[in-house]
């Protein structure tokens, strides 16, 4: 069993001896600092104990898994062989947590309260359950972008609106020609509206392009900030329908107010200033 | 006369310049929301960390505080050098350990238990009772409320569970001396307090300590404190608020960015809006533009008065999309606060008045110089032409 756990490296890279050592996996972000790679020897000793540094054999490199959960921290690590961990620790022969492989067709929430009263005092978890306790952060930043999406939807809807009354207002006297020379009002509400949806709906696919060069820039920049494979802004398919459809709703919307604006002012009044 | 006769043509289009308010307030509330959210938790966390009047903090070597289970071997000998390096005035030692309350047969969740001196008031603020003695407890107010605990009552904590037998392990009673208001709590978590040789006999570790706050004296800079501890205890990290907020700023490094992006964008769609008004705005008076040049007006004052419209503007955006960024602030910050393990007193949205003013100098800013383009191309279009512009 392989545990994780943040350590200060004493010393780094003294001559490996003959007798045999205990081996550790190093991160690829703390072997490309110190350097360190296989075969060298690193003297460990645990922030939270107080027993003397020990030697330890670069078993191999190991690139840490994606975890947004752990990503705020960064922390580089080194994984030992339990029983080498613990030897390093105050506190001999303790583990945080197990993880159980349970048998095919074995029901993991009886497996849990089995577990539970089995070994009194531990909490036994799903996956599921788990990922959802996991993920609690997640959810908040979740709902906080939701929030932040509502009001730039409501600038959008504000900005498109007041672009297309100007744009309506600017034509008050092709409009009235029109509806003079017999051009019903339904006709001018429709090409309005119409213009209105071509904008916004041009608007949208500008908007999703410029979306995705601001993914890439978004993502590269946080690779590089937290040398991770993570990426932070993802623009997929589904979001793209979302902002095609949200921005054909404003486009109806804004279009069928300045519309209306027109259409409900007799046409010899569109000519005046 | 020209700026007013300017200005009153905002009034002209009621609608349009309510509309276009409208947007300049929301992009204007945006961008208070990003500025106050930018140095908002480091700020708050700041102010937090400085409450109690412990504005240091010193740490086992390289750790921050309660960042892991390392903890400081001779705390009373490291206490005492401490506090006799020049400028501290007091130093509060904490130990932190993880209890179980024991009620009969029963065990509850791991409870976070401080042991500290109770003189320092340094964790908490006694909401009635008094402060622990030997075998004594403060409790937090959420945890008195739903156990129902007040001074005088007795509880039962247990360090370790045996997994085994299935019961408490070293259960020891404890009397209730008061109840605190534990200042880095979060949202009704259960707290709890006891003298320091309490905490460490009950957790086997004798004389160590989690952490110190230090006090500095008046006047004195906290950084060249630090760096006096630092040198006199070099087995120790000493953290000054400054650096605690800058390690928080790493950590939330992301919101900060966030926060710069959406705030830049804001900013943007202020400026495409106060233009695109002020440009229709310019076009529709092309004519009477060109006749006030015509009749003599200088150039200079016909671009003063496009630019004052634009101000106008932007301003009042401004005053109305700050109210409504302070309630959409407000209703951010509970969505934020819901982060699990953010302590309840901070706040991720700060009032800082020289960033709100900057901020908000910046859209109206932004809104003197979208003025600008359109104003210059109207005082520089050939007046004949605009002339006969007009009158076609």
């Amino acid at each position: 069993m392989i545990a994780a756990l943040a350590l200060a490296l004493a010393v780094a890279q003294t001559p490996t001896t003959p007798a045999p050592l205990p081996e550790v996996l190093v991160d690829r972000r703390l072997a490309e600092s110190v350097p360190l790679k296989p075969g060298d020897t690193v003297r460990v000793r645990a922030l939270a104990g107080r027993g003397a540094p020990r030697a330890f054999v670069v078993a191999g490199v190991f690139e840490r898994e994606a975890d947004p959960n752990r990503i705020s921290r960064n922390e580089m690590e080194l994984r030992f062989h339990l029983p080498d961990l613990q030897a390093l620790l105050p506190q001999p022969d303790r583990v945080d947590r197990f993880a159980l492989v349970l048998e095919r067709g074995a029901r993991p929430d009886s497996a849990a309260r089995w577990v539970e009263g089995v070994a009194f005092g531990t909490r036994a978890y799903g996956s599921a359950a788990l990922a959802d306790q996991a993920s609690a952060t997640f959810r908040v930043v979740s709902r906080f972008h939701d929030a932040i999406g509502i009001v730039t939807i409501l600038a959008s809807a504000i900005f498109l609106l007041c672009v297309m009354i100007i744009r309506v207002d600017e034509r008050r006297r092709d409009m009235g020609v029109l509806r003079l020379i017999g051009v019903s009002r339904g006709t001018v509400f429709r090409a309005i509206v119409l213009e209105a949806v071509v904008i916004a709906v041009a608007g949208s696919a500008v908007g999703a392009g410029l979306g995705l060069i601001a993914a890439r820039i978004v993502n590269a920049h946080y690779a590089a900030v937290y040398d991770t494979t993570l990426r932070f802004a993802l623009v997929t398919p589904r979001i793209v329908l979302i902002a095609a459809l949200l921005g054909l709703a404003l486009g109806i919307g804004a279009g069928a107010l300045a519309a209306w604006r027109v259409v409900a002012v007799p046409p010899q009044k569109l000519g005046e200033r | 006369m020209i700026v007013s006769a300017f200005l009153k043509s905002l009034f002209r289009r009621r609608g349009r310049t309510l509309l276009a308010l409208a947007g300049i307030a929301v992009s204007a509330a945006l961008l208070l929301d990003m500025t106050m959210l930018a140095s908002g938790l480091a700020v708050s966390f700041g102010e937090l960390l400085g409450a109690s009047g412990y504005t240091l903090r010193v740490t086992p070597k390289g750790i921050l505080p309660f960042d892991s289970e390392a903890s400081i071997d001779d705390g009373a000998g490291v206490a005492r050098r401490i506090a006799a390096v020049r400028g501290v005035r007091a130093v509060a030692p904490v130990l932190g350990a993880q209890f179980r309350i024991v009620r009969g047969d029963s065990t509850g969740a791991p409870v976070f238990t401080v042991g500290i001196d109770p003189r320092s008031e340094f964790l908490y603020r006694l909401d009635s009772g008094r402060q622990p003695g030997p075998g004594e407890l403060v409790v937090s107010v959420p945890l008195a409320r739903d156990l129902g605990l007040k001074a005088g009552d007795e509880l039962a904590l247990a360090g370790e569970l045996d997994v085994t037998l299935g019961r408490a392990r070293a259960t020891r009673r404890y009397r209730v001396s008061g109840v605190g208001d534990f200042l880095y709590d979060y949202a009704g978590e259960h707290s709890l307090a006891m003298t320091l040789p309490d905490a460490q006999a009950a957790t086997g570790r004798a004389g160590s300590v989690s952490l110190f706050g230090v006090a500095t004296d008046a006047g004195v800079a906290d950084d060249s404190v630090v760096r006096r501890i630092a040198a006199a205890v070099p087995e120790v990290s000493a953290w000054s608020t400054r650096q605690l907020m800058g390690e928080m700023d790493k950590r939330l490094l992301y919101f900060k960015q966030l926060a710069t992006i959406l705030g830049s964008v804001a900013m943007v769609v202020t400026a495409l809006l106060v233009s695109t008004i002020i440009t229709i705005g310019v076009r529709e008076r092309f004519g009477e533009i060109a006749t006030l040049r015509a009749i003599g007006v200088s150039g200079r004052r016909v671009l003063l008065a496009v630019i004052v419209e634009g101000l106008a503007l932007a301003g009042l955006g401004c005053v109305a999309g700050l109210p409504l960024g302070l309630w959409m602030a407000g209703r951010l910050d509970r969505i934020l606060l819901s982060f699990p393990g953010i302590p309840a007193r901070i706040s991720f949205f700060a009032w800082e008045p020289r960033r709100v003013a900057l901020a908000m100098g910046l859209v109206i800013a932004i809104g003197a110089l979208a003025g600008c383009i359109p104003g210059l191309g109207a005082v520089r279009a050939p007046l004949a032409q605009a002339l006969r512009e007009e009158a076609e």
